[in-house]
Formats: C-alpha cells, sequence, structure tokens
C-alpha cells in the first residue's frame, strides 16, 4: 500500500505533480493520442479534434466557475466573438492564422469586461443572468451589424496555415488541434498551482474571508473572467478553423448549458476532469446511436428526425444524475476507484 | 402621437406576460433564495396541456381555466417533490444546476410529445377587438392584463396580510431561525413551486390565447429576466411592475431606434441598472455579516 498524501513543503504543495509516474503517464497518453489518426477513419478523427478543440473552451469555463466560483451562462457569447473574430482577421485584415487564433482570445477577454465589471457588484444569480443577457446581445450585434459580420448569412473561414505548412484536412487539422489543448493544459495547470490559481480558489469558498486576507477580489474576479473568455475565444477560433464556415445558428444558448453540463459532469475545478466531461458530452449522442440500433428502425428514424430534442434532453438528464448521484463528477468517480486499487486489500 | 400610444398600449399587453413570468421568478426567490431556470419551460409545458384540455369537446373557459389551475399546482408540486426538495442543503450552485437540466428536459419533451409546429389555440372569447375609446384591444390582451392585475393585488395581499405569506418572508429572510420559530420550510418551499406554476399557466395561457402555441413560449422564460432583475429578485410585485417597464422600453426601442434593438433593449437596460443599483430597483440590499 502506498501513501504519498503527506507533503513536507510548501514546493511539494504546489508541485505540478507529485508523482514522478505521472510524468510517464502523460507521455504514454500523448503517444497514444498521436497514434490515433492511424487507427481511427475521417469521423472518428473528426470527432476527437470536436473533443480537444471544446476542452479548451471548457477548461476556460471551469476555472471561471469551478475554480473561481463564478457562474456564466454567456460562454457562448464568447465563443462566438472567438470564431467571428477569427473570420475577420484572416478575411477581411489578411493577419496570419496563427496570429489570428490568440487575437481572437484576446478580443474575447476584452469583451469579457463588459460582463466582468457588472460582476464585481454582483454575485450568483445576478451575475449569471448578466451573462445570459450578454449572450442575447452580442447574437444580436453579430446579425445587425452585417457590414463588419455578413449579418446571418455566415462566413467561410481560411485553413490554419503556420509559416507556409497548411494544416489542410483532417489529421492535420487533428494534431494542431491536439498541440493547441496541451498548452492550453500545462497553462492552466500551471495557473492553478500559482498565486493567483489559489486566490481564485479562495475567493471561490469565501469572498470576505479572502479580501481579509488580502486578496483583491475586484482584480481577480476581472481576471477569472478575462482568462476564461480568451480560452474561449481561442476555443472559438479553434471551432471557426475545423468547420471552415461559421455562423450565428451554431453557436446558440444551448452551447453554454451544453458547457456548463461538461464541467459539472466532469467535476468542477479539475482538469482531468474539464477533458473527461467534455468527451463523454460529446461522444453521448454517438454511444447511445450505438446502444439503440440494436432497438430497431422505430428509433433510428427518431433519432434522425429530432436528434436535437433527443441531445438536449440527454444533456438534462446527465446533468441531473451527477448532480444527484456524484456531484463530484467523474474527476471524483476516478479519484474513488484509483483509491479504492491503491488501497486494495484494505480498502472499503 | 397616436404612433407612440400605439406603442405603449402594446408594450403594456407583452409587459404582461413579462410580469406574471417575473413574478413566478421573484415567488420562489423568495422562499426558497434560488432561480428557476425552468420557469419558462414550465409555462411552455402548462400551455399545451392546457391545448390538450382546450380541445377536448364542450369544453368552455371557466372549466378550462379550473382544469389548468389544477394542472399547474400539481406540476409545480411534482417538481418541488422529485427535483428540488433532494438537493437542500446543496451549494447554490447545484440546485440552480439542476434547473438548467430540468429546463432543457422539459423543452425536449414537450417537443418530442407534441411535435413543433405553431398550432392555433381555441379563442373562447372570439376574435372580435373591444373597443375603449381610441384604443382596440383583443380578448386575449385584456385576459392578460386583467390576470396581471388580479395576481398583483393578491400576491401583494398574500404577503401583507395572510400567515403562509408572512411565513415565507420569515423563511426567505433566515431559513434556520424560520425552522426555529415553528415554520414548515418544506411545505414553504412547496407553496412557493405551486404558486409560480400558476403564474406560469396563467401567463402561457395568456400567451396562447394573444398568439398561437408554439415551442417559442418557453422563450419567454429567458426574456422575463430582464423583468425580474429591474423589479429586484425578491419583490413579487416589483416584477408586475418590472415587467410592464421592460414590455414598454423594448416596443419603444424597437419602434423608434430600429428593428434589431427591440429584443436586447431589455437586457441592454438591466445591464445598466444592474450597474448602477445591484439588487433592482425594489430588491432589498443583502448585507453581509463576517
Amino acid at each position: 500500500m502506498r501513501s504519498r498524501t503527506y507533503q513536507n513543503s510548501y514546493a511539494s504543495l504546489v508541485a505540478l505533480s507529485s508523482q514522478p509516474t505521472a510524468w510517464v503517464w502523460g507521455a504514454i497518453g500523448i503517444l497514444v493520442l498521436a497514434l490515433m489518426p492511424t487507427l481511427f477513419g475521417s469521423f472518428g478523427l473528426n470527432m476527437l479534434t470536436a473533443i480537444f478543440v471544446a476542452s479548451i473552451g471548457v477548461l476556460g469555463l471551469n476555472l471561471l466557475s469551478g475554480v473561481a466560483g463564478q457562474i456564466s451562462l454567456g460562454h457562448a457569447g464568447f465563443l462566438l466573438i472567438g470564431a467571428y473574430a477569427q473570420a475577420i482577421l484572416t478575411t477581411d485584415y489578411k493577419v496570419p492564422t496563427l496570429m489570428a487564433i490568440f487575437l481572437s482570445g484576446f478580443v474575447a477577454a476584452v469583451a469579457s469586461l463588459v460582463v466582468g465589471i457588472p460582476s464585481l457588484r454582483l454575485k450568483g444569480l445576478y451575475l449569471a443572468i448578466t451573462t445570459l443577457a450578454f449572450t442575447f446581445i452580442v447574437r444580436h450585434i453579430v446579425l445587425f451589424a452585417e457590414g463588419i459580420t455578413r449579418g446571418s448569412a455566415g462566413m467561410p473561414v481560411d485553413a490554419l496555415t503556420i509559416f507556409g505548412f497548411s494544416f489542410k484536412g483532417d489529421v492535420r487539422f487533428y494534431y494542431a488541434a491536439l498541440v493547441m489543448l496541451l498548452v492550453f493544459i500545462l497553462i492552466t495547470l500551471n495557473l492553478m498551482r500559482s498565486r493567483i490559481g489559489r486566490a481564485w480558489l479562495a475567493l471561490r469558498d469565501h469572498d470576505i474571508a479572502a479580501r481579509a486576507m488580502g486578496i483583491d477580489l475586484m482584480r481577480y474576479k476581472l481576471l477569472a473572467f478575462m482568462v476564461s473568455a480568451f480560452y474561449t475565444g481561442v476555443a472559438g477560433a479553434m471551432v471557426a478553423l475545423q468547420t471552415r464556415f461559421i455562423n450565428v445558428d451554431t453557436f446558440s444558448i444551448l452551447i453554454s448549458i451544453e458547457a456548463l453540463a461538461m464541467v459539472i459532469v466532469g467535476g468542477m475545478g479539475r482538469v482531468h476532469g474539464a477533458i473527461l466531461g467534455t468527451a463523454l458530452i460529446i461522444l453521448l449522442p454517438e454511444l447511445l446511436n450505438l446502444g439503440f440500433s440494436a432497438a430497431g428502425d422505430n428509433f433510428k428514424t427518431l433519432m434522425a428526425d429530432r436528434i436535437y430534442e433527443v441531445k438536449g434532453m440527454m444533456y438534462g438528464i446527465v446533468i441531473l444524475l451527477f448532480l444527484r448521484l456524484e456531484p463530484e463528477g467523474m474527476a471524483g468517480i476516478w479519484r474513488k476507484s484509483k483509491r479504492f486499487w491503491v488501497q486494495w486489500p484494505l480498502s472499503q | 402621437m397616436n404612433y407612440f400610444m400605439n406603442l405603449v398600449m402594446s408594450g403594456l399587453v407583452i409587459g404582461t406576460l413579462y410580469g406574471m413570468v417575473a413574478m413566478g421568478f421573484a415567488i420562489i426567490y423568495r422562499a426558497t433564495g434560488m432561480v428557476n431556470f425552468a420557469q419558462g419551460e414550465v409555462m411552455m409545458l402548462i400551455a399545451y396541456m392546457s391545448y390538450t384540455f382546450a380541445t377536448i369537446p364542450g369544453m368552455t373557459f371557466i372549466p378550462l381555466l379550473a382544469c389548468v389551475l389544477v394542472a399547474s399546482i400539481v406540476l409545480g408540486l411534482l417538481i418541488e417533490w422529485a427535483f428540488i426538495r433532494p438537493m437542500l442543503g446543496e451549494s447554490m450552485f447545484s440546485r440552480v444546476m439542476v434547473t438548467i437540466g430540468l429546463a432543457v428536459v422539459i423543452r425536449s419533451t414537450v417537443i418530442l410529445i407534441w411535435g413543433v409546429e405553431p398550432t392555433a389555440f381555441p379563442r373562447p372569447f372570439g376574435n372580435a377587438v373591444i373597443r375603449f375609446g381610441d384604443m382596440a384591444l383583443y380578448p386575449g390582451q385584456i385576459f392578460a392584463l386583467i390576470s396581471l392585475a388580479v395576481l398583483s393585488l393578491a400576491m401583494w395581499l398574500f404577503f401583507r396580510r395572510s400567515r403562509v405569506g408572512i411565513a415565507m418572508r420569515a423563511t426567505s429572510n433566515n431559513e434556520t431561525t424560520a425552522l426555529l420559530m415553528g415554520i414548515n420550510v418544506k411545505r414553504i418551499s412547496a407553496i412557493a413551486w405551486a404558486l409560480s406554476a400558476v403564474f406560469a399557466a396563467f401567463s402561457g395561457l395568456a400567451f396562447c390565447l394573444m398568439f398561437s402555441l408554439e415551442p417559442e413560449i418557453s422563450q419567454m422564460g429567458l426574456r422575463g429576466f430582464p423583468a425580474t432583475i429591474l423589479g429586484g429578485l425578491d419583490s413579487v410585485v416589483g416584477g408586475a411592475f418590472g415587467g410592464l417597464v421592460i414590455g414598454v422600453v423594448e416596443n419603444l426601442a424597437g419602434g423608434y431606434l430600429g428593428r434589431g434593438l427591440k429584443e436586447i433593449a431589455g437586457f441592454v437596460l438591466i445591464i445598466v441598472v444592474l450597474m448602477i443599483k445591484p439588487y433592482g430597483l425594489f430588491g432589498q440590499r443583502e448585507i453581509e455579516r463576517v
């Protein structure tokens, strides 16, 4: 039986990983993901890419909701801003695509100040409603500023090109998304062990106590909003690059709810949870499809006609089930099963 | 001037819908301190159920109203018992997320059962315009205005005079103290959900009588938020007032400033209001003690 729960120094408490084996497993995981294109066809690969891209945004929402404790129903808005910024910057202003991805993130971060500044005085539910209002306003601005955004017609998006190397095609873009996700995972892990991450945790758990300990609430709340919007903006740019065509309808309010479902299903405030949750929610319709293909043609036609409703219902049921049965989400399941096997004959 | 009056009048009529939705939000917030993000979906479900009642042959308006009210009270109690009560004592985030999950499930279920196509709702009062001097109103619009007036008066009396209403105020003020004073907090929460479903029933019926039966009814929930915030989340009668204001503001913005602004005028307004008064116009300030 091993026991590594006790740390003797602050340095080991904030280390990126407490166990050297984690690095080995991480490397093996990356290797497996890198070999995926040899195993899967175009459909499976696109699915994985979608999971990677969504994970970036969910990591951002997780920082805001899970780590800093601010509810946001406005992430569809940030995603929309990121996607449109990418499309407009590359087609109208001829900005290099890689640079445009990060610029899109910054544009979303700046836009987040619109929500972030009222949030300084609002708490909890008032904030959730303000973020919801933000999504509505952004959608309408995009629809009616036809001169810049082409309105409801939508916009085509250039493929990702880095120094003349084009990432057109499923396999190439898969690797681009994988690398991007790894970069953001590293950024998140480092943010969470830094002063900023610990300040966010403190203001989530008790903001008055955090303030008494010298944490500038205003600064850290705004920072949480901006960082989260940056992640989501980048995710939006990646969505634009993957689908190569964007339209306001792609970014409905349901996306915000889907993202919250991913955070909850994964486990609030956990990095691996965010990724597991995203994967589960994106793969759920496929799993259901597989499960019910045995149920006959009747069900298949229902799935084909009403896929949007069936999906919505599933997100709802999954949210309800996880909240009732496993509030810690998949990260909690992972932790419990790990502890079970580590302590095995003595586990309870 | 006539154009202006018309905009104000139709704004007031739409505002009654927002007002009833806002009252539904506020009563749950008052009793349990949470926001029910499924309010619009409950409204949609009751509207579809009332369509099923209304198409029973020989159904007239008064029995229909009675059926709908009973059904909505049962629905409110059921939701509270099945989804809200088990979450008692959980964090606010998870409790609110339960209502969001519920919203998605109800909306999808309704569409799966009744379909997405808009359907004409039976008009029990006919379609003739009724004139009051210069103003012309449809029966559905009059129903909406009267409902709002009756409901807000009833609520005002309820909170001032009735035992349950006062107990509800005590619960929202401090749940633990209320419990110690012998108030049945669980029953208060159940009553709040039932009442909120009654508001949803009236607003749903009014929507159907004015427009048609369509899945867009559920959007009214989200669109009722500005009214709720403007009136203050914890003020039930304030919500009715907020609804009327938002309805008029939206219509004036749409009429004078451009069509795109109609949908977002309310949201822009509340962002501005919240920057100045973080608890709405009629909301009580929360003072925190460490």
